[in-house]
């Protein structure tokens, strides 16, 4: 045993952990209370659904794809329908875009209202979570009455969408829209003027904006270290090029970016505003017209069987940038979908903004990323039973061979 | 009976049983009633009052596991002296007008003492658990314990030298302490200072009760319950009997201290009535204590993590509590209180 | 209380009534199917749950005498959910496997299958009669 080791003990934290919402391993050696080092083996959640995508056709995936991640379900199927969009050349109809905006918004509401509680619940304030759950139904239940269902909404399909929003339904959302908008600004209260949030967010989990650039930081995480990026206003899709969206920075309730947790906090909340004006500007200007290229399935079906190439789609989902990239060769099948979620990216800032903090504080740190396992885990290593770590140099080889593999 | 050392011994044994019994049975019913009342203010309906109960049915049925890294006996001895501990602090506090089975023989500073009993046996069981989870709550819980200790002293202490300031005859009984309420003798300054002193004792009762924001030793979301990580079964039930008796010794020591109150007096009534008038106000006073020490503090706040327990009650606590000294001390210097 | 804004929250919250809808019962019956079965035998009473919407995606209804055997449903289900018996030229659909994303509603050429409003499906046995439609 080394020197080192000896000081201090390892505290491990999960796969299972009441921290934990989801399965992740994280080890860490601590000396008393402080965090000295951190370490963390993610792949607890890996469910294959790339494998059996890939013996789907993209009619069907588009449902597997709502399956992911059980809270920003529709990012994935928005950004796999673009890809096969963009592959296949289905143009959609503007109007599809602007229903896909509206259910994406809603989706942002209530992913960061989930978040919220689960926040407050890290660190140990129960009411809050109660009041940011229950208020978050009411974006559920606009979400079921739209699409017909509270969690897999299946309203996006590859060409458009399945369901039209009609002006008798713009009442329901004109009013959950104005239920928010007056509860607005108590949960900003709540949150972040109580002392006992500020004392254990404020200056816990730094990552300063130099740090989140390093790390690759992206969403909400990145815009709390003071990074302007947001793919909804760096590369418009959907309707977002017709409607008013900026980044939402911390410096805009603060006057300063400190990329602390208390600054992950208020992008959140300052997100959950942004949405409710942008499901308002939507509503206002949607042109009338079709919502789907291709109404007939099997017609669509043999669209997306006609297709060659690739191609990338991108979405700002509320964790952050969802990328998803299809490979096609004219057969039913993709040749190759990749899922790349937002966590991916963001769970290297663990190691940083974990570092050096107290115990106490794992929990809120850990859930600050908005981390989400499920969208996450697309590598789990079996194959050698006990080797479950790949080093940078077996990862690079096996990608050039994959990539080799799929060109020839 | 014989008395043995001026003792009965069959009231001794008698009163001791009775008192093991009711304190248990009013634990549960005060977690029961603190659960309820919880969920109301977060919105939710909660569980049954008589869920508790259910509870400890249900842990008592259950296994004991001691893990393989336990040091067994202590590991079991830990629950037990736990909840004998907290059970022996009722023996010396009032319940209404009925005195305490141990009135004569300990004063206010042995309840301090024996406060710190059930904690020293949870962190002993958690130390026994061989558990990093454990572990670390139980470092925590030491480090509670020491932070609050002083708060709690300067409160006990300032009420039971006011006393003596006014000329009352052995103030640290607690017989003494709960027939002169303090406020009958306080003017206006040592007023002030007896109400800041009881809110000091209202905060000292969450760390007490290791209850948010001072949960730190079990904290859910960061150790798993920390020292009570890995009870179960039996040992866990005797845990939360104990958690019980604790809530209703802590209530019913600031009800001795601030509201020492009796009604009976006021109503003229038989003497058995009298009697149960008098527990049912005083039951009526210890769930006005818990409501707003316990609940509101529960519900409204945040965890603190172990640095903020510390500063809050060795700086904030530690400096109100002075306060209230200091202005219960110039009270007497300036002669407000009027000598009883 | 400006520095613990939610206290005066709580406090106000007391006095009002619960959010939580009360399904099915107030408190959490010591069994739940026992609680079911007696409501369903009426000496027990139920709270509603909350209603669903319109076009809500319940559990699946099948028109045999309408359907074609197209065989259409079975290639575009997600969750091959759906199975083509050639015997009867008819399907039979899985509900357990299903995932009510209601794509067969829309691709049947003749309207055969439809989205009900029933939810409360959940059963010990995955090949429950209920949860085989045919």
């Amino acid at each position: 045993m080394s020197e080192e080791a000896k000081k201090g003990y390892s505290v491990p934290i999960g796969p299972i952990h009441p921290a934990l919402k989801e399965p992740i391993l994280f080890t860490f050696q601590m000396n008393g209370e402080k965090v000295e080092k951190v370490d963390f083996a993610p792949g607890k959640a890996h469910r294959g659904i790339e494998w059996m995508g890939m013996r789907r056709n993209p009619v069907q995936i588009v449902h597997l794809t709502d399956r992911i991640c059980g809270i920003c379900g529709v990012s994935h199927t928005l950004a796999f329908s673009r890809a096969v969009e963009q592959v296949a050349e289905i143009e959609v109809p503007e109007r599809a875009h602007y229903v896909r905006t509206i259910i994406a918004e809603y989706e942002r509401i209530q992913s960061h209202l989930l978040w919220a509680g689960v926040a407050a619940h890290e660190l140990g304030f129960d009411t809050l979570f109660y009041l940011a759950w229950r208020v978050r139904e009411e974006s559920l239940d606009v979400i079921e009455y739209l699409t017909g269902n509270r969690v897999n909404y299946g309203i996006v399909q590859v060409g458009g969408v399945r369901r039209d929003i009609t002006a008798d339904q713009f009442p329901r959302i004109e009013a959950s829209l104005s239920y928010y908008e007056d509860l607005f600004g108590k949960m900003l209260t709540l949150f972040l003027e109580d002392t006992t949030i500020k004392m254990r967010s404020r200056n816990t989990g730094v990552m300063n904006q130099q740090e989140a650039l390093e790390l690759c930081a992206i969403g909400p995480t990145a815009r709390a270290s003071g990074l302007n990026m947001d793919v909804r206003q760096d590369s418009p899709y959907a309707a977002y090029g017709d409607v008013d969206v900026r980044a939402v920075m911390p410096e805009q309730y603060l006057g300063e970016a400190r990329g602390d947790v208390y600054d992950r906090i208020v992008v959140r909340l300052l997100e959950v505003k942004q949405s409710i004006d942008i499901v308002r500007q939507c509503m206002d200007q949607m042109p009338a017209g079709e919502v789907t290229a291709e109404p007939k399935i099997p017609k669509l079906l043999a669209l997306c069987k006609k297709a060659e190439g690739e191609a990338v789609g991108r979405v700002e989902a509320p964790r952050g940038e969802c990328l998803h990239y299809v490979r096609m060769d004219g057969h039913e099948q993709p040749l190759a979908w990749k899922v790349k979620a937002s966590t991916y990216s963001n769970q290297m800032s663990w190691l940083k903004i974990l570092q050096g903090e107290q115990l106490a504080d794992i929990p809120i740190i850990v859930a600050s990323i908005d981390p989400c396992m499920s969208c996450t885990d697309r590598v789990t290593v079996l194959r050698d039973g006990r080797r479950d770590v790949l080093t940078k140099e077996e990862l690079h080889r096996l990608s050039v061979e994959k990539t080799r593999r799929l060109q020839s | 009976m014989i008395p043995v050392f001026g003792i009965d011994p069959l009231q001794v044994v008698g009163g001791t049983i009775a008192v093991a019994v009711l304190g248990v049975l009013a634990g549960l019913v005060f977690l029961g009633i603190d659960r309820k009342v919880t969920a109301h203010m977060q919105a939710r309906i909660g569980p049954p009052i008589r869920q508790p109960f259910r509870d400890v049915r249900k842990l008592l049925c259950k296994d004991s596991i001691v893990p393989e890294n336990a040091i067994p006996w202590l590991f079991n001895a830990a629950p037990i002296v736990a909840l004998a501990s907290a059970i022996v602090i009722l023996l010396y506090l009032p319940a209404g007008s009925i005195a305490p089975v141990f009135g004569g023989y300990g004063d206010i500073i042995l309840v301090m003492y024996l406060l710190t009993v059930p904690a020293l046996a949870m962190v002993a069981g958690g130390f026994a658990s061989g558990s990093p989870y454990a572990t670390v709550g139980s470092q925590r819980e030491m480090v509670t314990m020491i932070s609050y200790e002083f708060p709690l002293a300067i409160a006990i202490i300032a009420v039971a030298w006011r006393l003596a300031a006014a000329g009352i005859a052995d103030p640290f009984s607690i017989a003494t302490i709960a027939a002169n309420p303090v406020w009958s003798v306080v003017g206006p300054l040592g007023f002030a200072g007896c109400l800041i002193l009881l809110v000091v004792l209202a905060w000292v009762t969450p760390a007490e009760l290791s209850r948010i924001p001072c949960d730190t030793p079990e904290a859910e979301t960061e150790l798993a319950g920390g020292l009570l990580v890995e009870y179960s079964g039996r040992n866990l039930a005797l845990f939360y009997l104990a958690s019980g008796v604790k809530t209703v010794a802590m209530a019913s020591l600031a009800v001795a201290l601030f509201l020492p109150w009796n009604i009976s007096g006021y109503l003229a009534l038989p003497p058995a009535a009298g009697y149960a008038a008098d527990i049912a106000f005083f039951l009526l006073k210890m769930l006005v204590v818990v409501f707003f020490s316990v609940s509101v503090i529960r519900v409204g706040m945040a965890r603190f993590r172990i640095t903020h327990v510390v500063s809050v009650y060795w700086g904030y606590l530690a400096g109100l509590g002075l306060l209230g000294l200091l202005l219960v001390v110039l009270d007497v210097a300036f002669g407000a209180g009027v000598i009883a | 209380m400006s520095f613990l804004p939610t206290i005066p929250e709580i406090l106000k919250q007391f006095f009002r009534k619960p959010a939580t809808n009360a399904f099915p019962a107030k408190y959490l019956p010591p069994s739940v199917t026992g609680f079911l079965a007696r409501v369903g035998e009426g000496t027990a009473s139920i709270h509603p749950p909350i209603a669903t919407p319109p076009d809500f995606r319940g559990k699946i209804v099948y028109d045999r005498d309408t359907c074609i055997g197209c065989k259409i449903c079975t290639k575009i289900c997600p969750a091959h959910a759906i199975e083509f018996i050639p015997e009867t030229k008819r399907i039979r659909i899985y509900v357990t496997q299903c995932i009510f994303c209601s794509q067969c509603n829309d691709a049947c050429p003749v309207n055969a299958l439809h989205m009900s409003e029933e939810f409360l499906i959940a059963a010990e046995n995955r090949y429950a009669e209920d949860l085989i439609v045919e």
